[in-house]
């Protein structure tokens, strides 16, 4: 649905975004993770036609990006910008009802009640934009790039600012979106989110550093040191466990050992551990946080 | 979602637009200030001076010989009394504002047109549509021209109205002629255009505003539309609108969506 091949994109002689290419596939939804000034938000405005690339090409629900189809295929992404920017002088029902018109939508009435309706708006509908808290604001600017059912969404930091609440609403929001068939594309900071929301996380710094799934990711990260917590005493396991890694030790409450193909030799851990008598509470690889992956990957381009 | 007509878009889209002007202007009374002003100064000046302070002082415009010249010189009209006349050449020169009502009230709203929209971080959303440069830029140009054309004219309208009321015999019919129907209607509203397009050019050019230069160099250009023919007149209002057409095209060209969005902070 989104394909971007070796986009690029400079200001003077500095290259904000360079030679990035990766997909977002039908009713996948993948997180766009970098630092400020990582080119995220100019990424999302080459794919949204707002801007031109300086090199490379766009290709949105099969239609290749070009000034000539540009106008067509807005009008099948909903585009959430980095600010609401909504007119405050409109209450919402009219913000919507512009835009709705600008869609072309056949039935706008019906269009701006759904989205009313899906996002909690109603009690806001009448009230001007000035007067909305931020969160509310951000959720008229999602429900503007709902309007249209578009097959593709490109959401600048669509939760940013808002309360646990709201966000939570969002991210159910999204992932009806995704199973609707659609293709979203999000930038965010909050690594949370990423990993809560998105099937895939692309890292960029100017390049794109890495994209994946959170999961392997993180594996990407992965020390090799198996989590064991039992009942009672832990030290009573220790012996058990060495014969495994002779350098296992206790951390805390848990007992820690390195193993190779920490997976494959979990079951073989367990039933020694059964058969000298003690009762397994986990065992567990131990993984680092997406965080820990992201930061990883930055030091690493820093270096 | 059903999308509409493709072929009755841009027109719906530029009504949409429009109508979003209006409304945010009709909440926005104090972007009107600028015109009101101008309208009100324009109804108070040649009345103040051609009416109330001769009644008042009890001299006759009449009595002032250079004015008496110049007037013969300027409106003809021999047929008037001398002091009929003066009132003439006043309530003439005093029209000129009602040129310039539109024209200044134009390009005041239409300045902020796209650079509003950019500080107010509405710009983005907005050209994330199918929305067309062609389109916005007539939306705003439109936005801007038809709440000034309203509130000049119906100045122009009180001004002619008063002329009947308290001018000398003979006054109102050699003012409501065809050279100031021409002044009114047709070069004022072309001259509007002329000078907003220029603004909307501006506007979505810089990040702030230099319209001071260019409306002194249009009120200095349309003083001298005073005394030309009907027929020059008419003329010029066909030269106007051919101006406003070339730099509607040259604002869509010059339009820079990219530079717009990633330079202006």
């Amino acid at each position: 649905m989104i394909s971007a091949q070796h986009l690029t994109r400079r200001f003077a002689a500095r290259a904000v975004v360079a030679d990035v290419s990766f997909d977002v596939s039908k009713s996948e939804i993948v997180a766009l993770l970098g630092p400020n000034g990582a080119g995220k938000t100019t990424t999302m405005r080459m794919l949204g036609g707002l801007i031109a690339p300086t090199s490379g090409s766009v290709v949105i629900d099969g239609v290749p990006l070009t000034p000539a189809t540009a106008g067509t295929l807005r009008a099948r992404i909903g585009f959430l910008t980095e600010s609401p920017g909504l007119w405050d002088r409109l209450t919402v029902r009219e913000n919507l009802r512009t835009y709705a018109a600008l869609y072309g939508l056949s039935q706008p009435d019906r269009a701006i009640e759904r989205v009313i309706d899906v996002l909690q708006l109603s009690p806001q509908a009448s009230v001007r934009a000035a007067e909305l808290s931020k969160g509310m604001r951000q959720k008229v600017a999602l429900a503007r790039a709902l309007l249209h059912e578009p097959p593709v969404m490109l959401l600048d930091e669509p939760t940013s600012g808002l309360d646990p609440e709201i966000t939570r609403g969002v991210r159910r929001l999204l992932e009806e979106r995704r199973a609707a068939g659609c293709a979203i594309l999000v930038s965010t900071h909050n690594l949370d989110e990423a990993e809560r929301l998105a099937d895939r996380v692309a890292v960029l710094h100017e390049r794109l550093l890495a994209i994946d799934r959170p999961a392997a990711l993180r594996r990407r990260l992965a020390t090799g040191r198996l989590i064991v917590r039992v009942t009672g005493d832990p030290a009573r396991s220790l012996e058990t466990l060495r014969r495994f890694d002779p350098a296992a030790t206790i951390e805390g409450p848990a007992l820690v050992l390195k193993v190779v193909d920490a997976e494959e030799r979990t079951p073989a851990i367990v039933a020694a551990l059964v058969a000298a008598g003690a009762g397994v509470v986990e065992v567990r690889p131990e993984m680092p946080a997406l965080e820990d992956a992201y930061l990883h990957l930055m030091s690493r381009q820093a270096g | 979602m059903g999308l509409g007509d493709e072929r009755a878009m841009p027109m719906a889209r530029v009504r949409a637009l429009l109508a979003k002007e209006l409304l945010d202007l009709s909440r926005n009374r104090l972007a009107l200030l600028p015109v009101g002003l101008i309208t009100i100064l324009s109804l108070v000046l040649p009345f103040g001076i051609a009416v109330a302070i001769p009644m008042l002082t009890g001299q006759e415009l009449g009595s002032d010989a250079d004015l008496v010249k110049v007037s013969g010189v300027a409106v003809g009209h021999e047929s008037l009394t001398p002091s009929a006349r003066v009132q003439l050449f006043l309530f003439q020169q005093f029209l000129l504002l009602f040129l310039l009502t539109p024209i200044t009230g134009a390009m005041a709203l239409a300045a902020h047109a796209v650079i509003g929209e950019k500080q107010a971080r509405t710009l983005e959303p907005l050209l994330a549509t199918p929305v067309s440069t062609g389109e916005l830029l007539v939306a705003k140009m439109l936005g801007a021209l038809l709440p000034t054309l309203v509130i000049s004219l119906a100045g122009l309208g009180l001004y002619l109205g008063g002329i009947v009321a308290t001018a000398a015999p003979g006054v109102a019919a050699a003012m409501l002629s065809l050279r100031t129907a021409m002044l009114a209607i047709w070069v004022g509203p072309a001259a509007a255009l002329v000078s907003l397009q220029s603004a909307i050019i501006i506007s979505s050019r810089v990040n702030d505003l230099i319209i001071i230069p260019l409306a002194a160099v249009l009120v200095a250009q349309f003083t001298g539309a005073l005394w030309l023919s009907s027929t020059m007149l008419a003329l010029l209002g066909l030269g106007l609108v051919g101006v406003w057409v070339l730099l509607v095209l040259l604002s869509v060209a010059i339009f820079d969506r990219d530079s717009i969005l990633t330079r202006w902070r």
